[in-house]
């Protein structure tokens, strides 16, 4: 870690940083219990496996580093199998069997938002691995949450396009993630001079677009935006010859996708955090350690977890090791500089991620590459 | 509406039709052989082209063997179903509910077991004759989809071949009419159950390798295989291989045709309305009266 | 006779004692217990009285809990008046569509279901001015009864099991009554039932608008419960998982629908302490059940308790 990088971080951040250079800290009395929920199983284990490796991650490196004032922390993590039922239960079981201070998680929208109605009444602090959802999630202001709104997501696609020159973008989406982002694209896209020329929806799990990438087609498009959490619509729109710009939401963004993409994955453009062949000099830690570990690359999931571990170890640090409750979450809204972005959850969308947080990569040969391109502030 | 976009709409629609077919094909072949609807079947595709993938990767098989290896296993993994659950179930004369709990009980775990075992990453299989393509008045359709019609057709009329000329094809058909009577002939109505299971993990395991090409497989996409494949042998009237076949391209064709003509929004509301609306009016399956007769 | 009313007796203690005794979450585990069960009671009457594979439970449960949200969150209505709505949208809907649906048979019905399911599913994607799509409704109220706040899985508890109580009554004297007599009849032999001139379309039809009204009721209270509704918990798996309960327990068995509801709640949260392997380990656990209980968990308990019953009768001569 260069010495101009310890001078990015903030706060007690820094102090997790500086003390990485110390000796292994030694940790003693009873370890701090965090709870955890992840859908490390069902049809959203593409998000819930890596956000469990990136908090197992955080746990050893924050425990290494001395832990919370010399007190160890642990992280009960939970598997809701995809399920918003099963991940109130869990909720309940963490927050009222195992008393945890806080709670991470959980992967999807559904199940936050099902947690929420748990965390928000009983004041426990919550750090969700999603971007806020529906409107009541506005007033749960100690459900924090570690990856950007959707309407961020539209901004950044925008952002690119403008970048590019094109006006006239053609959309394919899929009915459940990417129609909450096409929502607050329209809006947005008269705003950036972008005229929708076609946009198309298909359902979750589709194991064909090709109609539809051809209606998009036909409209002549300048760009095509991809929003979706599969590979499908990446490969037919090479099948059939789209030879425009296409770039793809956050959400297709992880090896998982890439490689079933396969040779169709070149080129595309991805608005996005963390691109571990080539992080910024405040993720360089964070990356080489994820390396080091698990051998293998990590992405923004893996870095969302890490960070939100990180954030309540610091607001705990802060307000004291026995803190709970509304004063933990007061610790909690200090902006903060993540590794996946800089936050700040006294906004009122709860997260506070600028646009100047994303970077822009491109698949080349079926590996991120980083692209000089980012928003100013 | 161009005239490009309709054919690309056929292409497509004719395409995902055949990847229907197939896992619509294997379900009504077992059920005409034993009558269980096996909403497994398209785990037989996942575990199909999972094998192969593993073998043409990580054991570096050449890719005609791999796939051989890939077919083979969804024949064993069919062949072991049989001999190990449905042969005690139907020695107790279970319900036909109780079978499609059972394979609705195998389809959750083998899913599961893929993405524990394997992992959830989606994989691909290099295309049969190349990434190439044909284009057509500007609407492109794949080499590889071609092939995959060619070989679809000739499964079909293979399979038809197998029921009608062969000695074991035919006994397993006496065997599924009419069980006692076949046995009074000296067919051994158990072995030909298996038979019909090894049968129908044969074609599955070969449907999921071959649209493997064009669809990444991973632990999830049994299901959604199933419920089209069911609803195209449920069209061909569900003891009809061939009509299976027919029923998977209809599907497809709706499907396809409802988003250039209504909206993408409502394609899988058009065709499952379209389903119930052609078993209400037609209840012996698209092909009529000559679908129940068997294929 | 006494022995039943004892043993009825000791039921109902321990089931009024116990969301005091268990910890939260499994208190919020029963809750959902009682939702499947209500859920479950319809399938189970369909299945086991028709002869009826009903996959399209999750399109009446998700209209039950979006009328709930609906009215509740968008509209300021009392919650009350979300049960009433959910439960006439359903039995409207499924007296409407039960008509030509339910002419199919076997197979074919248990697909036209499924198809059910799936359009549904798609239009509360599709439809999200109504259902809020992927992100759903949330502040879905509490339930407020007569001033005491239901706000916690123990108490809520309470008014879920009354209702489902309710509901397996109501559903044992539809079994009990003449009606029934015609469902078995009709599930036995069609022609045979035909003959005795029993119309068996506007009979199956009843019973679907039954559990369409089982279906929404069980969704209403789940909506309540969670305080949040979205796509997710309609979709076909949904009713898939639905269709697990009354085949576990036991189809034909009232008692046999809690059982089942039990083990789709409980197995799972137990095998999940074993780490990633538990969605492999329910679904064996289902095979299980299905091979080696053909009748259900209910069923299997009956033989039991028949074979305990001729032993002692043997050690008594």
């Amino acid at each position: 870690m260069s010495l101009s990088s310890i001078a990015r971080l903030t706060g007690a951040a820094a102090l997790v940083g500086l003390s990485a250079m110390a000796a292994q800290a030694q940790t003693s009395g009873e370890p701090i219990k965090i709870g955890a929920i992840v859908s490390a199983t069902g049809a959203g284990a593409g998000l819930g496996i890596p956000e469990r490796n990136g908090l197992l991650l955080a746990e050893k490196d924050i425990n290494a580093k001395g832990g919370v004032k010399g007190r160890p922390i642990k992280i009960i993590i939970e598997d809701d199998a995809s399920n918003p039922d099963t991940a109130l239960s869990k909720a309940n079981d963490l927050i009222f069997g195992q008393k945890v201070v806080a709670l991470l998680g959980p992967s999807l929208t559904a199940s936050t938002v099902a947690v929420g109605g748990v965390t928000h009444p009983n004041k426990i602090p919550q750090i969700a691995f999603t971007g806020i959802g529906p409107a009541v999630e506005r007033e749960r202001k100690c459900v924090a949450h570690v990856l950007p709104p959707q309407r961020l997501n539209a901004q950044a696609l925008l952002e690119y396009a403008k970048s590019i020159k094109a006006t006239k973008v053609g959309v394919l989406h899929d009915a459940g993630y990417g129609n909450v982002v096409m929502a607050e694209l329209r809006p947005l896209a008269d705003k950036y001079g972008v005229k929708l020329v076609a946009v198309e929806k298909f359902e979750i799990g589709a194991t064909d677009t090709t109609t539809q990438a051809a209606k998009v087609k036909a409209a002549q498009p300048e760009a095509v935006f991809i929003i979706a959490t599969s590979a499908t619509p990446f490969r037919n729109v090479k099948q059939i010859q789209i030879a425009q710009p296409v770039i793809a939401a956050i959400g297709s963004s992880s090896y998982e996708y890439v490689n079933a993409m396969g040779p169709a994955a070149d080129n595309i453009a991805i608005p996005e955090f963390v691109v571990g062949e080539d992080p910024l000099p405040h993720q360089k830690a964070f990356v080489d350690l994820y390396k080091q570990t698990y051998n293998s690359t990590p992405k923004n999931y893996e870095a969302a977890a890490w960070d939100a571990a990180h954030i309540i170890a610091t607001a705990l640090t802060k307000a004291g090791a026995d803190a709970t409750g509304e004063k933990l979450c007061e610790a909690m809204k200090a902006p903060y500089t993540g590794v996946l972005a800089n936050y700040n959850f006294s906004a009122d969308d709860m997260t506070g991620i600028p646009i100047s947080s994303f970077v822009f990569s491109k698949i080349v040969g079926g590996k991120y590459t980083r692209t000089p391109f980012r928003v100013a502030q | 509406m161009t005239l490009s976009l309709v054919l690309q709409a056929i292409f497509a629609g004719v395409t995902n039709g055949i990847v229907y077919a197939f896992v619509g094909m294997g379900l009504s072949a077992i059920f005409k052989g034993s009558r269980v609807i096996n909403a497994m079947q398209g785990e037989f595709a996942v575990i199909g082209a999972m094998t192969t993938v593993l073998l043409l990767t990580k054991s570096g098989w050449p890719y005609p063997a791999a796939i051989a290896g890939g077919v083979l296993a969804g024949a064993l993994v069919g062949a072991f179903i049989e001999v190990a659950f449905v042969r005690y179930m139907a020695k107790k004369n279970a319900s036909e509910d109780s079978f499609l709990l059972l394979t609705i009980g195998l389809a959750l775990t083998l899913s599961a077991s893929i993405l524990f075992f394997i992992g959830r990453d989606g994989h691909l299989l290099p295309p049969i004759g190349g990434e190439g393509v044909l284009l057509v008045l500007d609407a492109v359709i794949q080499f590889h989809a071609l092939w995959l019609i060619a070989i679809g057709i000739g499964a079909t009329l293979l399979l038809r071949a197998f029921c009608h000329r062969t000695t074991v094809g035919l006994s397993m058909m006496a065997a599924s009419i009419d069980a006692d009577g076949a046995a009074t002939t000296g067919i051994n109505v158990g072995r030909m159950r298996t038979y019909t299971f090894i049968l129908g993990g044969l074609l599955g395991a070969l449907g999921g390798i071959l649209v493997t090409p064009l669809i990444s497989v991973d632990y999830t996409l049994g299901l959604n295989l199933t419920l089209k494949g069911f609803a195209a042998a449920v069209l061909g009237g569900l003891t009809n291989p061939l009509g299976a076949a027919v029923g998977g391209i209809t599907l497809g064709l709706v499907e396809s045709l409802a988003i250039i003509g209504i909206s993408s929004s409502y394609k899988d509301v058009v065709a499952f309305s379209v389903l119930i609306i052609i078993m209400i009016l037609m209840p012996n399956g698209i092909l009529g009266r000559a679908g129940r007769r068997g294929g | 006779m006494q022995s039943r009313l004892l043993w009825i007796a000791v039921a109902l203690v321990i089931w009024a004692a116990l969301p005091f005794f268990v910890p939260r979450n499994i208190a919020d585990l029963l809750v959902f217990t009682g939702i499947y069960t209500i859920a479950g009671l319809g399938i189970g009457l369909l299945l086991g009285h028709c002869g009826i594979v009903n996959l399209a439970q999750a399109t009446f449960y998700g209209l039950g809990a979006y009328a709930s949200a609906y009215c509740t969150v968008m509209m300021g209505l009392p919650s009350i008046v979300g049960f009433v709505a959910g439960a006439a949208i359903s039995m409207a809907l499924a007296y409407v569509i039960g008509r030509p649906i339910l002419r199919l048979t076997g197979y074919f019905l248990a697909l036209g279901t499924l198809a059910l399911s799936a359009i549904a599913s798609a239009l509360f994607f599709e439809w999200d001015w109504l259902t809020g799509g992927t992100l759903g409704i949330g502040g879905i109220p509490k339930l407020n009864l007569f001033g005491f706040v239901l706000d916690r899985p123990s108490r809520y508890y309470f008014f879920v099991w009354i209702v489902a109580f309710a509901c397996m009554a109501a559903a044992h004297n539809l079994v009990d009554s003449r009606s029934g007599l015609m469902l078995r009849a009709m599930r036995d032999s069609s022609t045979a039932a035909a003959a005795l001139s029993v119309d068996l379309q506007s009979l199956r039809t009843r019973v679907f608008v039954v559990c369409a009204l089982f279906g929404s009721l069980a969704g209403s209270l789940f909506a309540h419960h969670a305080s949040f509704v979205s796509t997710q918990s309609f979709g076909v798996d949904r009713s898939i998982s639905f269709l697990l309960i009354p085949v576990i327990g036991g189809a034909t068995s009232i008692p046999g629908i809690v059982v089942g509801a039990l083990f789709v709640t409980f197995l799972p949260e137990f095998l999940s302490k074993l780490g990633d392997i538990h969605q492999i380990l329910f679904g064996l656990a289902l095979v299980a059940v299905v091979v080696l209980l053909p009748d259900g968990l209910m069923g299997a308990f009956g033989r039991l308790r028949t074979r305990l019953a001729a032993r002692q009768g043997n050690h008594a001569r």
